[in-house]
């Protein structure tokens, strides 16, 4: 077994008594005071997750025009200090990863999976596009929740929704992975503490990666490896809005002809009418389209279980029957996300 | 009432007399997170040894608890369907899952020393 990879927070999170996961080969939080309280610190007032285990490559600005080509999204022709969410995508439209780029006037900031830092870097290199991985010498830190913004207003200047900033001390974006408004922060592994220690002053709470899978999913947030793999497109991962791109792309074709023709498979969201919780590997039929749960899980919030079924094609109608271990349960398809 | 006993499948049982109680151990609860719905067995079911007889939902996974002996079921903890959070607060206590009449008596389990050294 090779050895996991920690944060430079590992002996912090002991410290707390956080359970620790083995994730994307990282020895990472998955909660401190359970799950359910974690996802509830941060839809009432504020958490801090460290997601340091992500990639950050910096890249620089003059490769633009090289990097626009890999992406189904416009990047070039954002403006400076804004974000932007967007896939690479494979010759087949595939998703190679879900990335963020931070956009700024000399570098770009590119933000991926942990799973997926290397293929982004083998890819990255096979198209002679050139990156400094900032992984192991920086920190990621994401504070979100309803009070987030207001709690870390005095501690940085807080950036409009979707745009970066940076001083001498963070680069950060008002940017997240909850639903909720905040901040992520990448910063010195030196600084990281003292800015831990700044936030729970405040009352922010430390939240680990189980209630981040419960945040994204109940603001139908998608998470690679699971609503987006090798195998699926933007399109039929229902992110067309991702589509920005207006130059040529790398899998562009095939994801024109997925729109035209509407030949392909469709994730749906789905809410069960039953305490029973659909996993991911569920199997499901609506009508006799088939379908697997890519992702599922309570919706603390709603109080029922909700999540994404990847369907052959698409579903006539919203009637779905789940296989729970041998026991047919009805669900919902909903076009709606789940939290209004 | 005799001591509590502990299963390598993280079940506790407290014998009395021909019934038992049942439920699952502090350890198990701590590793499966948040338990947010239980699906229990009814009264009057009968499980042999094995069987699985609780269904244990939690934010992290579906876990279930299964019948230290052949046993046939006198009672659930009802309690657990509005609250099944019981189970992480007071796993061996308030958060217990069935009682019931014991078939065939095999009382094998662990005391807590030896499955504090088997968890371990």
């Amino acid at each position: 077994m090779t050895k996991l990879k920690t944060t430079s927070l590992y002996e912090f999170h002991i410290s707390k008594n956080s359970k620790m996961i083995d994730f994307a080969g990282w020895s990472m939080p998955f909660s401190y005071d359970g799950t359910l309280k974690e996802h509830n610190y941060v839809r009432q007032s504020a958490g801090y997750f460290d997601v340091s285990h992500m990639g950050r490559l910096r890249l620089s600005y003059s490769q633009i025009e090289e990097i626009n080509y890999l992406i189904c999204s416009e990047l070039k022709d954002i403006d400076n200090k804004k974000d932007l969410y967007s896939i690479f995508t494979s010759d087949t439209g595939t998703a190679i990863d879900d990335v963020i780029f931070w956009k700024f006037e000399d570098d770009l900031i590119l933000i991926c999976n942990a799973i997926n830092t290397s293929k982004i870097k083998n890819h990255l290199n096979s198209n002679s596009i050139s990156y400094e991985d900032l992984t192991y010498d920086t920190d990621l830190i994401a504070v979100q929740g309803k009070n987030a913004i207001s709690i870390i207003e005095d501690m940085m200047l807080i950036p409009e929704k979707f745009s970066t900033s940076k001083n001498s001390k963070y680069i950060y974006a008002r940017t997240g992975y909850t639903g909720e408004d905040g901040i992520e922060v990448m910063l010195d592994q030196k600084d990281t503490l003292n800015f831990i220690q700044q936030l729970e002053e405040k009352g922010v709470m430390p939240c680990g990666l189980g209630s981040r899978d419960t945040l994204r999913l109940e603001a139908s947030l998608p998470l690679y490896g699971f609503e987006l793999t090798d195998d699926i497109t933007p399109v039929e991962a229902g992110l067309k809005w991702t589509l920005s791109n207006k130059s040529d792309y790398i899998g562009k074709q095939v994801i024109e002809e997925q729109l035209n023709s509407k030949n392909h498979k469709f994730l749906k969201k789905f809410k069960l009418n039953a305490k029973q919780i659909a996993r991911t590997g569920t199997v499901c039929k609506v009508g006799n389209i088939n379908g697997i749960v890519t992702s599922g899980n309570i919706s603390p919030i709603l109080g029922h279980p909700i999540g994404f079924a990847l369907f052959e094609t698409n579903p006539p109608d919203n009637l779905v029957e789940f296989d729970i271990r041998g026991n047919l349960i009805e669900g919902n398809l909903l076009d709606k996300r789940f939290l209004s | 009432m005799s001591e509590t006993k502990y299963l390598e499948t993280h079940e506790w049982y407290i014998v009395d007399g021909e019934n038992f109680t049942v439920g699952i151990s502090d350890f198990a609860q701590g590793e499966l997170g948040d338990i947010v719905f239980v699906t229990l067995p009814e009264v009057g079911q009968e499980f042999t040894k094995g069987d699985s007889i609780v269904e244990v939902e939690a934010t992290k996974t579906v876990a279930e608890a299964y019948a230290p002996m052949d046993c046939v079921i006198t009672e659930v903890n009802t309690n657990l369907e509005s609250e099944p959070e019981l189970i992480n607060n007071d796993p061996v206590g308030d958060g217990w899952m069935i009682k019931a009449k014991i078939n065939e008596m095999n009382d094998s389990g662990m005391t807590y020393q030896e499955y504090e050294s088997f968890i371990s």
